[in-house]
């Protein structure tokens, strides 16, 4: 059905060019964008395992690297990323018991996601800058 | 009038008043095949002595011309004309250009035929008042169709994955005399599947069927596969079930809900879906 | 698909008929991520109280039986979950032969990964952290 008679194809009309971001769209990728970055995080968490278990040369080594700008803003982002994504996954397994469908329970949650993903990094920043400094 | 500012969206007709994105940040072109990009049209402007004035961008696309799609300009006299975006379009066709070429019948939302995409979100042309779109109005067809002609799709391949779910009773008891028993309780779980007009809004909005509409289903044949699995008086449960569990048929649905946001019947195929995979799930524990 | 031209709409949307399969790997994906919501705050709550301490102090917990096994079912659930999220992303947007390579890159990348953590947390768990 796509082709008619000779060479022309028949156009698609556009798709993501044109069509609204809207909550329900944003937060889903968002959710998939948050996952494949700790996906890439993960692979940082068993760097870090293993230079602790290779001794306190390697994981000073290591810690330097997190402690610096570049390795802080990207903590930061990985906290933020967690956040948004836990908070993302349990709407969705909230979802798989067929709850929560209402397009009010939809949005009301969706906001709750986004505003905890920011509380919860705030608050967990907070604490380890608070924690540390005690030490 | 359902512009609204509210941050929590109640039902489907609801406008939001300010957008932050108008679009996804992605280039214009990216992923476009060559013969789908769309160039600059024609403007027509409003006939002498019009005061209130609407701009309307509207995607055409002439396949005798050999050309590439383009979208139009075109000024609305709206003392002229009802209401309605399909209201427009009839205006625009009787008084402007006759070759402006679109589905439509009912009139009043039943029918699905003038389902298209406006400022953004699909919907019909006849249930979405002028004034809920902005300035301009952009007039696109229902996303990622295969065009006809201007905002005219081909619906071959969604009505295929609809034939696909066999939308039709199966029984293995013999047929009775009298008409088929439902308590009013099982007649109650058809509520909210069986309006749906097929339309293909909700298909067409799903980023998922966007990059697997061949294997996808989509929400709208999903939604009338869950009316047959819920309906007490069909017998083909189990194999209906068989038929749809599949990692693309069915497991290609991330619930992202693009769907249930732009039902123009206020139907809700996320959580048909959603009871399709628990039905799954239960049978297996 | 090329070889079926004229095929009809209907055999289109058949394609090569239904898998039958599909409900384990959503199961299970849902499974660990169940797993991984206290696993994961767990570690986060942990990583935040040990703010500062030191590398003694801090291989004292991390090679603690308790926080080992956890550990361990920490890295199970997260790579697995992980192995099935990506599994879910590579087939959505690669469609070309580059999708088999993808999908066996990233669980055989998982299963390394998990691996490795688990050998180090055991090395320190038991101990042997001098390079040995």
């Amino acid at each position: 059905m796509e082709r008619i008679s000779s060479k022309h194809t028949r156009p698609l009309s556009p798709n993501i060019q044109i069509y609204r971001p809207q909550l329900t769209s944003v937060l889903s990728i968002a959710n998939r964008i948050t996952g494949v970055f700790l996906s890439a995080c993960a692979v940082v968490l068993v760097l870090w395992l293993a230079a602790a278990a290779s001794g306190p040369d390697a994981f000073s080594r290591f810690q330097s690297v997190i402690g610096s700008w570049p390795g802080q803003i990207l903590l930061l982002g990985a906290t933020f990323a967690f956040f948004m994504h836990l908070c993302g996954g349990i709407r969705h397994l909230v979802w798989d018991t067929a709850r929560g469908f209402e397009l009010r329970q939809i949005y009301a949650s969706g906001w709750i996601v986004v505003v905890a993903s920011v509380v919860l990094t705030l608050i967990s920043w907070l604490a380890s800058m608070l924690i540390a400094g005690q030490s | 009038m359902t512009k609204t500012d509210a941050l929590i969206i109640k039902s489907s007709d609801q406008v939001p008043r300010h957008t932050l994105l108008k679009r996804f940040p992605v280039p214009r072109n990216h992923g476009v095949e060559p013969g789908s990009r769309i160039e600059p049209g024609r403007h027509w402007p409003a006939p002498e002595g019009a005061t209130r004035i609407k701009t309307f961008e509207i995607y055409r696309y002439n396949p005798d011309s050999g050309g590439n799609p383009r979208l139009d300009t075109f000024e609305v006299d709206l003392d002229d004309c009802g209401p309605m975006i399909l209201d427009a379009l009839i205006w625009i066709k009787n008084n402007v250009d006759s070759t402006l070429t679109f589905r439509r019948s009912c009139r009043e939302g039943i029918c699905g035929s003038c389902a298209m995409n406006m400022d953004g979100t699909n919907w019909l042309a006849c249930t979405r008042f002028i004034e809920e779109t902005g300035t301009p109005a952009r007039i696109y067809p229902l996303a990622n169709m295969r065009i006809i002609k201007d905002l005219v799709p081909d619906l071959t391949h969604a009505f295929a994955q609809y034939e696909m779910i066999e939308p039709w009773l199966q029984t293995k008891t013999p047929a009775p005399n009298r008409e088929r028993l439902q308590a009013p309780e099982d007649r109650e779980k058809l509520n909210g599947y069986y309006e749906c007009i097929l339309c293909f809004c909700c298909t067409s909005g799903c980023p998922s069927h966007w990059w697997n509409g061949d294997r996808f289903l989509g929400p709208a044949a999903l939604l009338q596969a869950w009316r047959w699995l819920d309906d007490s008086r069909d017998e083909a449960t189990g194999e209906r079930l068989d038929k749809l569990e599949d990692p693309f048929r069915l497991y290609r649905c991330h619930t992202i809900l693009n769907c249930t946001r732009t039902c123009p019947k206020g139907l809700n195929p996320g959580k048909a879906i959603a009871e399709i995979k628990k039905n799954i799930a239960e049978r297996r524990s | 698909m090329d070889r079926y031209r004229f095929r009809s709409p209907i055999g289109r949307a058949i394609g090569l008929g239904s898998a039958k399969a599909g409900f384990e790997h959503w199961w299970t994906e849902r499974v660990t991520a169940v797993a991984l919501v206290p696993l994961t705050v767990w570690f986060a709550a942990s990583l935040i109280a040990h703010s500062g301490s030191g590398y003694e102090a801090f291989i004292g917990w991390l090679g603690s039986p308790v926080t080992a096994v956890l550990m361990i079912l920490l890295l199970i659930a997260l790579f697995w979950h992980t192995a099935l999220g990506l599994q879910v992303v590579i087939e959505d947007y690669i469609h070309s032969g580059a999708k088999i390579w993808a999908l066996l890159a990233a669980r055989f990348g998982c299963f390394t990964l998990a691996t490795v953590g688990i050998v180090a947390t055991l090395r320190i768990a038991f101990g042997s952290w001098a390079g040995v």
